[in-house]
């Protein structure tokens, strides 16, 4: 289960102008829970005007430099960014749980292997944290990096990058490949394409019949476009690692509306049920459960344990009020963005409505 | 660079997510069902294998009966601490349910699953004995196999990977069922195998689901299905009818 730490601000600062580079320091022995695996990301909590928001970023170190440290760009509207790169100061107390995320290969010092990394904009932390890492830890083995940007000053970690370079002189190689900024070579202007891939491994700018292992951290069409173009190339997909950092998820919402005096103390209860885009209207007693409800009533609403243990069957509430008595799966904070297991779950107020695509 | 791509189109087209805040409300659903039927029909069978374990005629057997109990259970592990990261108490989680319970070996329950856990159909079913337990490990092995190379190319990568890694231990495990059967068929006890061989037959061909579904649609486009139910099954009969040819077992 999800358990947050604190963690002090040691160091803010700007790598780009919308984005900081933020140091950490476990406080209250939590050091060791905090130790990660290059590539990995923390999920951090903080209140927003009641408002729980809970965001995920990469760590940027690599294993070795003895720090923690997080890359942060500002997103448009963003709450958590905009305060992370505006308010954020050194001193501050902020609660992350332990590292998590799959996105790396296990390294080992015998290894002799050439990795290709395509980063994305912001897309650079967690392949930054695996680029130091990896040429720290297998002298043998070589990383090439695509870097994709806006313009020259859009590219975070633009001079931590070059002293790579310098430090690793013919094992680390970067090409930038920026959308509007002119560059000597062609090839290296627009954006990350299949096509523009499959431009750089025909010319050898990329020997890809060489690569062992790619790592993509982008947005959406980059990836895609760039897993087909290695593909094509040959790699498997256990040979192509991604991290994505798109949200799946609604922000901010408001809590259900709650009438105190909705309920009649009679035993039914009609409750209106979106599945997969419908919305269904069912009469129903109020000691049958919200899923019970909806399978009755020929929805395909999801389920597995019905002991309100998996999560499976998670809805929201959108009106209404409904007794959840059971709760083993869902966090405090989703109980009160109205989401409860509809397993475990029945109706209180004569009217409730309850959606599973939220 | 175009940013706005919808994650239902970057799905459709092939795109892969990595972590659970990239997951909409009605692909966490679908996730977590599959992880669910996995893991609960893994720590299903270990739970029914184990009892099985002491009937092994020799310690050879004993030791590759306790190796499956083991193994499965560890794998049920490695997608549980998946579900873990969406929210689920995963020691909780497998001690919610007693995963021995069977149904009557004649029990008609089709592909339904029982109300309480998700394992498949087939896991609801008891073993008869060693060479029963070894005849439905072939049958469900070659089975899970075709399956395994289905999921191993879930549009979850966490998921994606753990059965990567699952796949292979898995089919060890269909190997070591077919070594256990040709020992027994060695030792000239056909007519038995053969009647588990038509007990199992139709009830692992029941676990790749129905012919058409509803959901199948929906579930290639978020990338947690690609290939068709009768498709695998087709592929597993195929398979698996060659397998009981060598040994001299028929598929009815």
């Amino acid at each position: 289960m999800a358990r947050f730490q604190d963690l002090e601000v040691t160091d803010v600062h700007k790598t780009i102008r919308d984005a900081v580079v933020v140091t950490l320091k476990p406080v209250n022995g939590a050091a060791e829970e905090f130790d990660f695996t290059q590539g990995q990301y923390l999920t951090f909590r903080r209140d927003f005007d009641g408002d729980e928001l809970r965001r995920s970023y990469s760590i940027c170190a690599g294993k070795d430099d003895g720090i923690l440290q997080v890359g942060i760009k500002r997103v448009d509207g963003g709450a958590f960014s905009t305060w992370a790169n505006e308010d954020l100061k050194v001193g501050d107390t902020l609660q992350a749980m332990s590292p998590m995320g799959g996105f790396f290969t296990p390294l080992d010092a015998a290894n002799d292997k050439t990795y290709l990394g395509f980063a994305g904009g912001s897309g650079i932390t967690p392949v930054l944290s695996i680029i130091k890492t990896t040429l720290t830890r297998e002298p043998q083995s070589s990383f090439t990096l695509i870097y994709a940007n806006k313009g020259v000053n859009t590219i975070m970690f633009r001079e931590e990058l070059e002293d790579l370079k310098n430090t690793y002189m013919g094992r680390f190689n970067v090409i930038h490949v920026l959308e509007t900024d002119a560059q000597e070579i062609d090839l290296f202007t627009g954006l990350v394409t299949e096509e523009k891939c499959a431009e750089l491994f025909k010319t050898g700018w990329i020997d890809i019949e060489s690569v062992d292992t790619a790592f993509i951290c982008g947005p959406e069409p980059m990836m895609l476009g760039i897993a087909a173009a290695l593909r094509t190339a040959g790699l498997n997909d256990g040979q192509i690692k991604f991290e994505l950092f798109a949200s799946g998820q609604p922000g901010c919402a408001k809590k259900p509306a709650v009438s105190k005096d909705a309920a009649s103390g009679t035993n039914q209860a009609t409750a209106a049920i979106t599945l997969d885009g419908a919305t269904q209207t069912v009469e129903m007693a109020k000691d049958v459960t919200i899923l019970d409800a909806a399978l009755g009533n020929k929805m395909d609403a999801p389920f597995a344990c019905k002991a309100g243990v998996c999560s499976t069957c998670r809805c929201r509430v959108l009106e209404g009020e409904v007794d959840m008595v059971a709760n083993h799966a869902l966090e405090d904070y989703e109980v009160e963005k109205g989401y409860v297991l509809s397993c475990q779950s029945y109706p209180v107020t004569d009217n409730v409505v309850v959606d599973y695509d939220q | 660079m175009a940013e706005d791509m919808s994650i239902e189109s970057y799905l459709a087209a092939g795109g892969v997510l990595t972590n659970p805040t990239n997951v909409s409300a009605r692909y966490r659903a679908e996730l977590m069902k599959l992880m669910t039927t996995f893991v609960d029909s893994e720590l299903a069978g270990a739970a029914g294998f184990a009892d099985v374990i002491n009937a092994g005629p020799g310690i050879k057997e004993r030791i590759a009966a306790a190796k499956i109990v083991l193994e499965k259970t560890d794998n049920a592990d490695k997608v549980l601490k998946i579900m873990g990261e969406f929210g689920v108490d995963g020691d909780r989680y497998a001690n919610h349910h007693p995963w021995t319970a069977r149904l009557a070996r004649d029990a008609d329950i089709g592909a339904s699953r029982t109300e309480q856990d998700m394992r498949l159909a087939v896991f609801n079913y008891p073993l008869q004995g060693w060479a029963d337990a070894v005849v439905m490990n072939l049958l469900m092995g070659r089975a899970v196999a075709v399956q395994m190379a289905e999921f191993s190319m879930v549009s979850y990568q966490p998921l994606a990977e753990a059965f990567r890694a699952i796949a292979p231990v898995e089919a060890r495990h269909a190997e070591l069922a077919e070594e256990g059967v040709a020992k027994l068929a060695e030792a000239g006890d056909n007519s038995a195998l053969q009647a588990s061989v038509d007990y199992w037959w139709p009830r692992v061909a029941a676990s790749f689901g129905s012919g058409e579904s509803a959901k199948a649609d929906s579930l290639k486009a978020m990338g947690l299905r690609k290939t068709p139910n009768a498709e695998l099954k087709t592929r597993w009969e195929a398979e698996t009818k060659a397998v009981l040819d060598k040994l001299g077992l028929q598929a009815k």
